[in-house]
């Protein structure tokens, strides 16, 4: 049983694959809608039951599922859509229904923390910086037609979607085959909630795991500063400093 | 007698009157025949929240329209004019006016705009301005009158949950994006000069928000409002302990809301109306039906954290009493703090000029960030050694000592590039 789920994950991972791969934007022959969606149903239906093996009688299933296919679609949506502001955005909707999961299974505070530090820090940055860097246009013309030729033509899908589903099958398949223990210690009652567990155990019990990252996040900031850090002479060299109402016109000292 | 009778104001009022009127009967009539099915769905946390969410939403809704009159009103005392009293007495229907003029004028969509993304945008910033009122503690905790004077209370909240505060933080960060996607999918090149500033604003003004937010948490040791504000009846409002960060707050929460100090994402004069240039009828309203909603959440924020939620000091029954009369004057005295804190957000408007734009991020990076970092670090200690509480305020006069000593010692203004032009002064005097 345990053996036929594994292979049940390879199988669902391995269709994700080919679904990603049908699906990454190319200019020269591109996947037909049809092929694409037949792919995408049979990666879902495989990653279906997959799941309805592993949760069993769950109960909150419909939401667990809905919300994961939320998530998936729009993961693959960001790896796939020609046009990166919306790929940003999709983005966005992953990291909302992956906190919308966090929620699903009591972890509030996390849900909480990934909203305030991807969606609202992360990639608002993101998206700035893409806005930056490109004109929104008009959309005429198929969705093609506007998108810039790096941005209609994934560079090395092949390889891209092998190792990312590589890794994603390998890790499934080892979380399908994992015994979960010694999380027992860590059970938090309803009264005394996840957030104020979970801030003392972050403080006790691993306390040094958060000084390094918080030191780790430090130094990353410093390393920031130093490499954008730059005088700006308020004035050239050579030239005159002026007062406010003087500039524009020429002082001569005599 | 005739002109009052001919008059438009004389029809709609009447016709009101009818409607309030056949409510009223309409409602006496349901409650006579349904009282036991609408009393166990009052009963019910969960369908009381339901209902209190629509209920609180019209009201906001017309608290917003309102607050716009409001403003322009206090606008209109500021400069010594009368402000809009053509529409009903006073100008009281001008809301209505306004409303019906936003919905019935053409909606362009221009031509050379990312249609779904400028479709979606001032939704973005409507629901992100809306969802934050869920779990403010509009009314603590109550029962009605025919319930068991043993059973649960219920709670006047939309929804009480264990990161109240974090919930809030949440949503607002997520209030960016509606000002850069309406910006960026305008293709214009002002709109997207607005989303641009309002973006590295918000960005800029999170941080010090989130670290006054934190000096809250800190003194009452809790993340769910209604245990704040209950915290604070017991031992006073946390505006008394930290009166700095109640003002940072204030401070940061007018820069989230694109409010006048801070309002240069759609500085009139540079960028004609910043993000919203291209956006006509209906959702032009909403960017502004969301900045006010956007100022109520906020309003109530501060409230709820800094000044007490619906304890009023000295008043026992108000403040203790679970029946459903005092819930009402709770929330009465939620709405009338929120109220004040609103009309202080327009004297700021009127009264101060907009910063520049390098004035903005000195004051949000050189002068917010450090101060609130520092009243940060005198909570945490106060709470490591489990200090008398007065220490913080003692703590925060410290700190502006130590600031005023600070910025006359340097001898620098802190308004931007002040410093080089008075050497450029100074040299000037000295030739002369």
């Amino acid at each position: 049983m345990e053996q036929m789920l594994v292979y049940l994950a390879y199988a669902a991972a391995a269709l994700g694959a080919l679904a990603v791969y049908a699906a990454l934007p190319r200019e020269g022959r591109p996947a037909s809608r049809g092929v694409v969606l037949t792919l995408v149903a049979a990666a879902v239906g495989a990653l279906l039951l997959l799941m309805g093996q592993l949760l069993g009688e769950a109960g909150q299933r419909v939401y667990f599922y809905v919300l994961s296919l939320l998530t998936l679609g729009g993961a693959v949506r960001v790896v796939t859509h020609p046009r990166p502001v919306y790929a940003a955005l999709f983005f966005v909707m992953v990291v909302l229904s992956t906190a919308a999961l966090m929620v699903l299974v009591g972890a509030e505070f996390l849900a909480a923390a990934l909203v305030i530090v991807y969606a609202g820090a992360i990639l608002v940055t993101y998206v700035f910086v893409i806005m930056l860097a490109q004109q929104s246009a008009p959309q005429s013309g198929g969705m093609f037609a506007q998108a810039l030729q790096y941005d209609r033509d994934s560079r090395e899908p092949m390889a891209a979607v092998l190792v990312g589903f590589v890794l994603v099958g390998t890790i499934a398949g080892v979380i399908v085959n994992y015994e979960w223990t010694g999380l027992a210690e860590y059970k938090t009652t309803a009264a005394e909630g996840n957030t104020l567990a979970l801030g003392r155990v972050l403080l006790t019990d691993f306390a040094v795991s958060v000084e390094l990252a918080g030191l780790l996040l430090t130094v990353a900031m410093v390393g920031a500063i130093a490499l954008a850090r730059k005088r700006i002479p308020q004035h050239d060299e050579g030239e005159p400093e002026l007062a406010p109402g003087e500039i524009g016109k020429r002082v001569s000292p005599f | 007698m005739e002109f009052v009778r001919r008059h438009p104001i004389f029809a709609a009022l009447s016709a009101l009157f009818v409607l309030a009127i056949g409510t009223l009967v309409g409602a006496a009539v349901i409650w006579s025949a349904f009282s036991e099915q609408i009393k166990a769905i009052l009963d019910d946390q969960f369908y009381f929240s339901v209902i209190l969410s629509l209920v609180l939403f019209g009201l906001i809704m017309g608290a917003v329209a309102y607050s716009i009159l409001l403003e322009r009103k206090i606008s209109a005392w500021v400069q010594d004019r009368y402000g809009p009293n053509r529409v009903g007495p006073y100008g009281v229907l001008q809301p209505i006016a306004d409303g019906l003029k936003f919905l019935l004028k053409e909606d362009v969509i221009p031509a050379n705009v990312d249609k779904s993304l400028f479709l979606v945008a001032p939704w973005m910033i409507f629901i992100v301005g809306l969802v934050g009122f869920a779990v403010i503690p509009w009314g603590g905790a109550f029962r009605w009158p025919w319930m068991d004077a043993d059973a649960p209370p219920l709670v006047a909240q939309v929804a009480s949950v264990d990161i109240g505060l974090l919930y809030i933080l949440a949503v607002s960060s997520m209030g960016v994006y509606g000002v850069v996607l309406g910006g960026w999918s305008s293709n214009n090149k002002y709109s997207f000069y607005g989303a641009m500033r309002a973006a590295a604003q918000m960005l800029s003004y999170e941080i010090p928000l989130g670290m006054a937010v934190l000096v809250a948490i800190l003194s009452t040791g809790m993340l769910r409002l209604e245990q704040m504000t209950e915290y604070q009846a017991q031992h006073g409002w946390l505006v008394m302990y930290h009166p700095i960060a109640a003002l940072i707050l204030f401070i940061t929460a007018l820069a989230e809301a694109n409010r006048m100090p801070f309002d240069l994402a759609e500085s009139e004069q540079e960028l004609i109306g910043g993000y919203h240039t291209e956006y006509s009828a209906m959702k032009l309203a909403m960017f502004f039906l969301a900045e006010y909603a956007h100022m109520i959440t906020s309003s109530a924020l501060i409230v709820c954290l800094y000044f007490g939620g619906t304890h009023v000091p000295g008043w026992h029954w108000l403040n203790t009493s679970e029946s459903a009369a005092a819930m009402l004057a709770r929330m009465g005295v939620m709405g009338a703090k929120v109220f004040l804190f609103i009309c202080l957000y327009m004297l700021v408007r009127w009264t101060l000029p907009r910063f520049r734009y390098d004035q903005l991020m000195r004051l949000a990076w050189k002068s917010l960030v450090p101060l609130t970092m520092a009243l940060v670090v005198i909570q945490v200690l106060i709470v490591y050694f489990d200090a008398w509480r007065w220490w913080a305020l003692i703590g925060n006069a410290a700190l502006l000592l130590v600031g005023a000593v600070f910025s006359v010692a340097s001898g620098r203004r802190i308004t931007g590039r002040q410093h080089s032009l008075r050497r450029a002064q100074g040299e000037l005097m000295a030739y002369r």
